[in-house]
């Protein structure tokens, strides 16, 4: 019978104009957006921050945030008009016809709720007749559907107590309870590491075969349009600027912004598959395979050395359970004068740690630092090991890395008082660090608030070259930027290196990212050095299979 | 778990015994008791040096406080110079009738004000919302001493539907005697309890309001509303449960505050608790039955902390460990 229905579409968006009211002025989010989703089928909704496409996936959920309006247009659910329908109505479509993932695996869960009556509290309440005792069967039933090992012992366990990607599992498992046709997913794998995501979208392509529930995939990630989506809609500005099947919008766009979408997306080059098998593998231990000749020319400027760092427990240690794993173990690399080198690893790989120690901000229990031919003592921390301000930090989230009340102008200041070190032949001039950068002179008296989000991370790249720093540690710099914005400051991040003569510690979760900036690589897995090596030795060389598995997990096909 | 008891037992001790050197040291300073107790009329100045000597208090500060503290840990707080008793039994003789009139009230205001809160916080920036918060303000900034005689004048005189004060008929429970055993006793109990309940209601309500209007806007009651929950629901088992450790904290401090500190309620309601124990006592510079009180009270605070500790443990399955 459903197959009847296959080709009909199941909701139908027609000229849909949403505004929101803010406090000073009203803005228009959507603009006559019209489009089909059909039954059984993942349609991609993808854009950059501000392209609204999260706001029509809340508007087929019937959930906009106060302020929103919808001035024009209409939703059609099997040809029930949405708008119209009462609070209570949509409440009642909620979960049983059409139910959501978002990205954030963690909030999305109730922490104070065993993971098991949050299913069975969401099958009972779509389906009244059930007994507690059929909702928990099938409870467990679902769990088993998405992949959680053993479901009874996992029942009673409560959120935190499952990893980020069980966790999105247990989401899934409950967007399924009421057995809906449409299931909205909000970026429903951007908060997880990339062999994860790899699993989870594998998940939702197999479920939306076996069951033939339609999903609506709101992404800013062309990797996971080009994994799981049959069609492609390529919003921008709130318009939809191009949409069609998704190898064809993929191999030939018709459109110059799908075309940049496309272009900006850092890729990975990989040499033909049977390449890794004709070198010679090289020796097991990770030190050796770095690549002898930087070893011998160039004097590092950094060097770490068997650094191990151990976080302590609660305040009471002797009471935690099972042994605990040192955050990093033996860890050492080098960073040469003048290049950019990658540290790439999974959450929890140690990866960030690593430069938190380097820039002086977090201590290790043991190992040595030396700096330019000068030992530091890294058992301490902040000024008394001396470090701080010859290394800067560039964080994730720019928006969080500077202080709202601070102007820029003022921020930046800071950066050349702390970096002139009381000798004023060392002060720069903030005017035209901020010409290098691309930045106009006239955002010295705004504030962060007023600027985009790579306007706000060349401001932090700024900041921390005028301190006059001999290392930049640079941790995720762009993983909060959209894919456009992310290949300038990439760009600019490049010249500064090669033009300055600054060294860069670059921490990513994103090889291809990596690929294009670094000239050495180390690979990060839980708190030790799994792999180390040349750019191009770890692409194309490198035997070690957890770096093949990571390089195998970026999802899309970039890779052809 | 058991050092973390021991490291909560050893903090109490040390609490106490801060406590009882600022206590000793503030009730020292206030003046001399010999004087309340001997007639100022016809004492000679060999009267007041006998009963000085009598009461220890030629000693030096420090070897009174001392003497003190050896007697509390032989169970010894002394015997009231003015009731002759032994101040710990005349201390809790008067727990009764705290403990009464303290759960009474908290047990109005801590449902009144979390209902008053969940509505307010749900119906943000409506009238609702905003008719609460103004009354939780008047709540929060009237007096009590007005409040209490507002209470009597409505309540007592006007009306005359309650007493205006006293402790009236009591029964008998466990040896004690309890007013709210009785319809009567209840009836007497009623003004008072409303009187401390009314501010917590405001204060509980705030509370309970902001952590509401936060959890809203995270992400775990969206997604219960993506799957089909009805507001009710989502309100009372999942907003509500994740805003309780603020709440359960104030409601345990403002338990304690009522057993030790509704001085001005009870001497207005003339209801013999602990509180009008502690300010005749301090007037009349009787020491024991100060310290006495003053001792029970940080216990009382101690004991209220540990329980609300046991309710986050219990609450939240973060703080606990699997065996």
């Amino acid at each position: 019978m459903e197959q009847q229905h296959h080709h009909e579409p199941l909701l139908v968006v027609n000229n849909l104009t949403l505004k929101h009211q803010g406090a000073a002025a009203t803005t228009t989010i959507l603009r006559d957006v019209s489009l089909e989703l059909r039954r059984g089928e993942i349609l991609g909704l993808i854009g950059e921050s501000g392209a609204g496409k999260s706001t029509l996936g809340n508007a087929v959920l019937g959930l906009l945030a106060p302020g929103f309006s919808q001035t024009g247009g209409r939703i059609l659910f099997e040809g029930l008009a949405l708008n119209e329908l009462s609070d209570k109505q949509r409440m009642e479509l909620r979960g049983r016809r059409i139910s959501a993932i978002f990205q954030d695996h963690t909030a999305s869960l109730d922490p104070l709720m065993s993971v098991g009556s949050q299913i069975v509290e969401t099958i009972r309440a779509l389906d009244d007749g059930l007994t507690s005792r059929q909702a928990k069967s099938r409870a467990l039933e679902l769990m088993q559907r998405v992949g959680i090992p053993d479901p009874a012992l996992r029942f009673r366990h409560y959120p935190h107590q499952f990893s980020g990607g069980q966790r999105q599992r247990i989401v899934i498992a409950i967007a399924l309870a009421g057995r809906p046709d449409i299931i909205v997913a909000d970026e429903p794998t951007s908060a997880l590491d990339a062999t994860i995501q790899k699993q989870i979208l594998a998940l939702l392509r197999n479920l939306t075969d076996e069951t033939g529930v339609s999903v609506m995939l709101v992404t800013h990630d062309m990797g996971v349009i080009s994994e799981i989506a049959d069609r492609v809609i390529v919003m921008r500005h709130g318009k939809v600027v191009e949409q069609g099947a998704t190898s064809s919008i993929l191999d030939m766009p018709a459109e110059v912004y799908t075309k940049d979408l496309l272009a900006a997306v850092p890729r990975l080059r990989l040499p033909p598959a049977s390449s890794p098998t004709n070198d010679v593998p090289r020796s097991a231990d990770p030190q050796a395979n770095i690549v002898p000749q930087t070893k011998l020319d160039q004097n590092p400027i950094l060097r770490v050395k068997d650094v191990t760092k151990t976080y302590a427990g609660r305040s009471f240690p002797w009471l935690r359970r099972g042994p605990q794993s040192p955050a990093l173990r033996d860890v050492s690399i080098e960073l040469v004068r003048g290049s950019i080198t990658g540290i790439v690893g999974e959450s929890g790989s140690g990866k960030s740690t690593i430069g938190r120690i380097v820039a002086g901000l977090e201590t290790a229990g043991r190992g040595s630092l030396d700096l330019n031919g000068r030992q530091f003592d890294i058992s301490l921390a902040g000024k008394k090991n001396g470090l701080l301000g010859q290394i800067q930090m560039i964080f994730q989230d720019p928006a969080m890395s500077l202080n709202p009340r601070m102007s820029i102008g003022a921020a930046l200041e800071e950066s050349v008082w702390f970096g002139s070190r009381g000798s004023p032949s060392d002060r720069q001039d903030v005017g035209e660090m901020m010409d290098c950068l691309g930045l106009p002179r006239s955002l010295l008296l705004s504030f962060p608030h007023q600027l985009s989000g790579g306007q706000k991370q060349r401001v932090c790249i700024a900041r921390a070259l005028l301190a006059n720093p001999s290392i930049i540690v640079a941790d995720e710099p762009t993983s909060a930027l959209d894919v456009s914005v992310q290949a300038d400051i990439v760009r600019l991040l490049k010249e500064t290196v090669s033009e300055r003569g600054v060294s860069m510690l670059f921490i990513s979760h994103d090889l291809a990212l990596v690929q294009d900036l670094c000239s050495e690589i180390y690979i990060f897995r839980d708190g030790v050095v799994e792999d180390a090596g040349s750019a191009d030795f770890i692409f194309s060389k490198s035997q070690n299979p957890y770096t093949r598995r990571l390089i195998d997990a970026r999802p899309g096909r970039f890779t052809h | 778990m058991v050092s973390a008891i021991i490291g909560r037992l050893s903090q109490a001790f040390l609490l106490l015994l801060v406590m009882s050197v600022i206590g000793f040291i503030g009730i020292h300073s206030v003046g001399n008791p010999v004087f309340n107790l001997v007639n100022a009329e016809t004492a000679t100045p060999e009267d007041i040096r006998r009963a000085t000597v009598a009461l220890g208090l030629d000693q030096p500060v420090w070897h009174q406080y001392f003497r003190f503290i050896g007697n509390v840990f032989t169970g010894n707080f002394g015997t009231s110079y003015i009731y002759h008793l032994p101040a710990f039994q005349l201390v809790m003789g008067k727990l009764p009738a705290t403990l009464e009139l303290a759960i009474v009230a908290m047990m109005i205001a801590a449902p009144a004000g979390v209902l008053l809160g969940l509505l307010a916080g749900r119906r943000k920036d409506k009238p609702v919302d905003r008719t609460i918060l103004r009354l939780s303000v008047i709540a929060l900034s009237i007096p009590s001493f007005w409040l209490s005689m507002m209470l009597i004048l409505i309540g007592a005189i006007l009306t005359g539907w309650f007493p205006s004060g006293g402790r009236g008929p009591t029964g008998v429970f466990l040896g004690t005697e309890w007013s709210f055993l009785t319809l009567d006793g209840l009836r007497q109990l009623t003004l008072p309890a409303l009187a401390l309940a009314l501010p917590n209601v405001a204060l509980i309500a705030r509370l309970t309001r902001s952590g509401t209007i936060e959890v809203e806007t995270q992400d775990f009651t969206r997604f219960c509303q993506a799957k089909g929950l009805s507001p009710r629901r989502i309100l009372f088992r999942h907003t509500l449960p994740n805003i309780s450790v603020p709440i359960v904290t104030i409601i345990g401090m403002q338990f304690g505050g009522m057993l030790a500190f509704a001085v001005v309620v009870e001497s207005i309601f003339n209801w013999p608790g602990v509180g009008k124990l502690l300010i005749d006592s301090i007037q009349l510079l009787d020491r024991p039955v100060v310290m006495a009180t003053l001792t029970f009270i940080s216990i009382a605070f101690v004991a209220l902390n540990a329980l609300v500790d046991l309710f986050y443990v219990v609450l939240d399955p973060r703080t606990r460990r699997s065996a």
